[in-house]
């Protein structure tokens, strides 16, 4: 039961890291992203072909610098251009980059499933209350924290951050008090897409790799980011455990119901609060 | 009273956050009164307005209309009762042409007539121009014109004079009047221009951090040292 | 204000719409379907153009919708879907005729919509687009897991009759009359839906889609009108899901994937999706466009978001868009 719950908190913990990401470019940018599960997707792959050579830390280094460049271009040449638009002009873009991101990397890595092992200096099983638990899977879980544990003093105590929870709360005035509002955004959707990318990465020995793992976290994290409030830090965090307990559980107890039970959740918690979602707390 | 008002409000209470935006007010506008409502910026002018009219969500009090208690009713349920507001900020329909919008509305109002309408705000001239297009002096008739539709019993306006020239706020406030009178309706106005409620308004009610400070005639209101103080600052 | 002495002149408004010219339009429209049919003796391309209308079908209810109520749907494959299953599981299942089939399986998604749409219509834009992605990719997972009724990710035949409301099958399957069937099928929906948009509800709906509190505020009730839209929109949607499964009598999940109301989106959008003929117009030109890249390169999907992201910049009201602002030019210019 134990092990069930631990890998719960497993793919609950990806899920955040890659949802925080999504929270943290709705909080200042007011858009969503729908190229974000492709952020992730590039991070697992770029970690999966830096590890060969640079080993797993490699990886993680790789994947957070390449994805944070992606994420500032991103933010440079579509978000910000785009933010007096509708909205729904920066999602239909950002779907058509999801588009093009998928079949680039297609093309540099193919269609077929790949799979990266467990770095070895994580490799092997401890015993956790009389079972046996993948170490990797424990690492999983203590970087999660580490990212939220990170990030909620990096909001409380940085300028960026309180900058970050002030847009979050109230963009309009925010902005009029003279911060650099673009040079700060590109940092935070930087941030944001090098935390996709990393959730990436350390998700790429327990998910198989393909193209297509980008939509579908990208769905994930929409779920989790309309269950947490839509701008909200702390509700992504908790949205993120609670749906990777039921998907666990799911899996384990109702494999052919598994993947109706989140959306079954997000569509109860927009019954409770329609409009909810679209207003933000931090 | 022994006549019933018109619109009435009892001990309306709005708190959001922690913030008390109305505390407690009673308001009570007869029939056929022009009732100016003023005070500073934060009074909770416009919050009183979106309670009476439905706008507001977590409230508490009583909202009577002619008697009758409207609190359970929606917007829409108290527009086509009778009671219509304007919008401080104006609140059209942009891409639709103005003859479009006003048609609109003639048909949930249930009359056939916006020629009338279009007359009185001398809007004829723009029926076919898109409401985007038109100056915002234009705009804010357009916005007054949706709430006139209909003839409604009561009409409810935030701020109408809002960003127009002296003399388009004075043309406005005169004709409202006339046009008040000629209808029967009962108005209650929020507006900041002094010169627009001191020469239409039957009543003033002034309203301070969210509570009642005075009430009274216009003359009376003038002399009343308090709301001179917090608010008008100059002599008028 | 004006003199109320004075006398006011009525407003003269211009003269209606003759719903004789829609008409003689659909006829002309008809008859070039059967011109089409005519002339085009290669099978490939009258199947490339049997599939383009039927994806028009498809198109035109996403458009439908993101014209009335401003709502962008990146999940409408499952209404098509849903149809398309609907009559494979009932054929298969059941011992119904394959016209009860039909019209459970355009019952179904409708309803779906309506009640569905109670709930989430009132959901503001990006938030509804989110959730949409959501539901349609549900049912996604829901058949590509449910093995034993859907037949997973293989998907699995069709048995249909042999007559379809006493119509041969085979001129469901064949292309050039499918094409007949579809176009005339297409042509009908844009009549309906170019005469919802024009009437009073049409008008309803499109001024709550520009100010959804104003519309409150003078009277209206604004979520009912909304879901009426969706429901509309998904029942046509069902429609092209209907064709689909009499055409190729083969149903799989992709119907139900998201690349599919990614690509009917796409579709509408290229087209234009504040014209009704719009998405269908970009549908054509789709498919064609993917016909041809086929020839030279294996990036379609990078293509075609290269295209969405192009014209949303460049070309926000989409190809159709601009060439009727080009005719209306021209006939302002005699």
């Amino acid at each position: 039961m134990l092990v069930q719950i631990l890998n719960g908190l497993v793919y609950g913990g990806l899920l955040y890291i890659v949802s925080v990401g999504l929270v943290l470019i709705f909080g200042l940018r007011r858009i969503v992203n729908f190229a974000h599960g492709s952020l992730f997707m590039l991070g697992a792959y770029v970690g999966f072909s830096v590890a060969v050579m640079g080993g797993f830390w490699g990886a993680i280094l790789a994947a957070a610098i390449v994805l944070a460049l992606v994420g500032a271009l991103l933010d440079i040449t579509i978000l910000q251009p785009l933010q007096r638009e509708d909205p729904i002009v920066t999602v239909l873009v950002t779907f058509g980059l999801l588009l093009i991101l998928e079949d680039f990397a297609q093309f540099v890595w193919g269609k077929d499933f790949l799979k990266m092992p467990v770095p070895s200096m994580f490799s092997g099983s401890v015993l956790i209350v009389g079972e046996s638990f993948p170490v990797y899977r424990l690492v999983v879980i203590a970087v999660a924290a580490l990212v939220a544990l990170g990030l909620s003093v990096w909001l409380r105590v940085s300028k960026i951050g309180l900058y970050v929870r002030a847009s979050s709360a109230d963009p309009l005035t925010t902005a009029m008090q003279g911060v650099n509002t673009d040079r700060v955004s590109v940092i935070v959707v930087a941030l944001g897409a090098a935390l996709a990318g990393i959730s990436g990465t350390i998700s790429a020995p327990l998910l198989a790799l393909s193209p297509s793992m980008g939509s579908y976290i990208l769905i994930e994290s929409f779920i989790v980011v309309v269950v947490g409030g839509l701008g909200s830090f702390a509700g992504a965090f908790i949205a993120a455990i609670a749906i990777g307990q039921v998907h666990n559980l799911g899996l384990v107890y109702v494999p052919w119901a598994a993947t109706m039970i989140p959306f079954l959740l997000m569509v109860a918690v927009l019954i409770w609060r329609p409009t909810g979602i679209a207003g933000s707390h931090v | 009273m022994a006549e019933t008002c018109a619109i009435e409000g009892d001990q309306l209470t709005r708190q959001f956050g922690g913030f008390r935006a109305l505390k407690g007010v009673d308001l009570a506008v007869p029939r056929g009164e022009i009732r100016g409502l003023i005070g500073p910026n934060g009074a909770g002018k416009s919050t009183l307005i979106d309670v009476l009219s439905g706008r507001a969500p977590r409230w508490s009090g009583t909202v009577k209309m002619f008697g009758a208690d409207i609190g359970a009713m929606t917007a829409q349920q108290r527009r086509r009762a009778g009671l219509a507001r304007s919008f401080q900020r104006t609140n059209i329909f942009p891409d639709l042409t103005v003859i479009d919008q006003l048609e609109l509305a003639a048909r949930a109002a249930e009359t056939p007539n916006i020629d009338e309408i279009m007359a009185e705000l001398n809007l004829a001239a723009l029926a076919f121009r898109r409401a985007a297009d038109i100056s915002y002096g234009d705009q804010r008739r357009l916005d007054l014109a949706l709430a006139l539709i209909g003839r409604p019993k009561i009409l409810l306006l935030d701020e109408p004079a809002a960003g127009l020239s002296i003399k388009e706020s004075l043309e406005l406030a005169h004709g409202l009047k006339d046009l008040a009178a000629r209808w029967g309706v009962t108005v209650l106005l929020v507006e900041h221009d002094m010169d627009v409620v001191f020469s239409i308004c039957d009543r003033i009610t002034v309203l301070h951090l969210g509570a009642i400070l005075a009430e009274g005639t216009p003359e009376e209101i003038r002399g009343v040292p308090e709301v001179v103080t917090a608010y008008l600052g100059t002599s008028l | 204000m004006t003199d109320i002495l004075a006398t006011k002149p009525t407003v003269t408004r211009p003269p209606p719409p003759r719903p004789a010219l829609a008409l003689a339009s659909a006829i002309g429209a008809f008859a070039i379907g059967a011109l089409i049919a005519a002339t085009i003796q290669s099978n490939l391309m009258m199947t490339l153009l049997t599939q383009a209308i039927i994806s028009g079908i498809l198109a035109t209810g996403v458009g439908f919708l993101m014209r009335q109520n401003g709502a962008v749907s990146f999940g409408h494959a499952a209404f098509y879907g849903i149809a398309c299953y609907a009559i494979a599981l009932a054929m298969k299942f059941g011992a119904i005729r394959v016209e009860v089939a039909i019209m459970l399986a355009l019952v179904l998604p409708t309803a779906l919509a309506f009640l569905l749409g109670l709930v989430i219509v009132r959901i503001p834009g990006v938030a509804f687009s989110m959730l949409t992605l959501a539901v349609g990719q549900a049912f996604y997972e829901f058949a590509m897991k449910a093995r034993q009724v859907t037949g997973g990710e293989d998907g699995f035949s069709v048995n249909l009759s042999s007559t379809v409301f006493g119509i041969p099958t085979a001129i469901f399957q064949d292309p050039h009359s499918m094409f007949v069937v579809s176009w005339s099928v297409l042509v009908l929906i844009i009549l309906g839906l170019a005469l919802t948009a024009a009437s009073p509800f049409g008008r309803l709906t499109v001024a709550i889609r520009e100010n959804e509190e104003r519309a409150r505020f003078i009277g209206y009730e604004t979520t009912l009108p909304r879901v009426l839209v969706l429901t509309l929109s998904a029942f046509v949607t069902a429609v092209a899901g209907v064709l689909f499964t009499l055409y190729n009598s083969f149903v799989s999940p992709d119907v139900l994937h998201w690349s599919l109301s990614g690509s009917a989106l796409i579709m509408a959008i290229i087209g234009g999706p504040r014209l009704i003929w719009g998405p269908a117009l970009g549908a054509i030109i789709f498919f064609f466009a993917k016909d041809i890249a086929g020839d030279f390169t294996e990036h379609w999907q990078g293509i075609i978001g290269a295209i969405l992201i192009v014209v949303m910049l460049v070309l926000p009201v989409g190809l159709g868009g601009a060439l009727a602002k080009l005719w209306q030019r021209r006939l302002g210019h005699g």
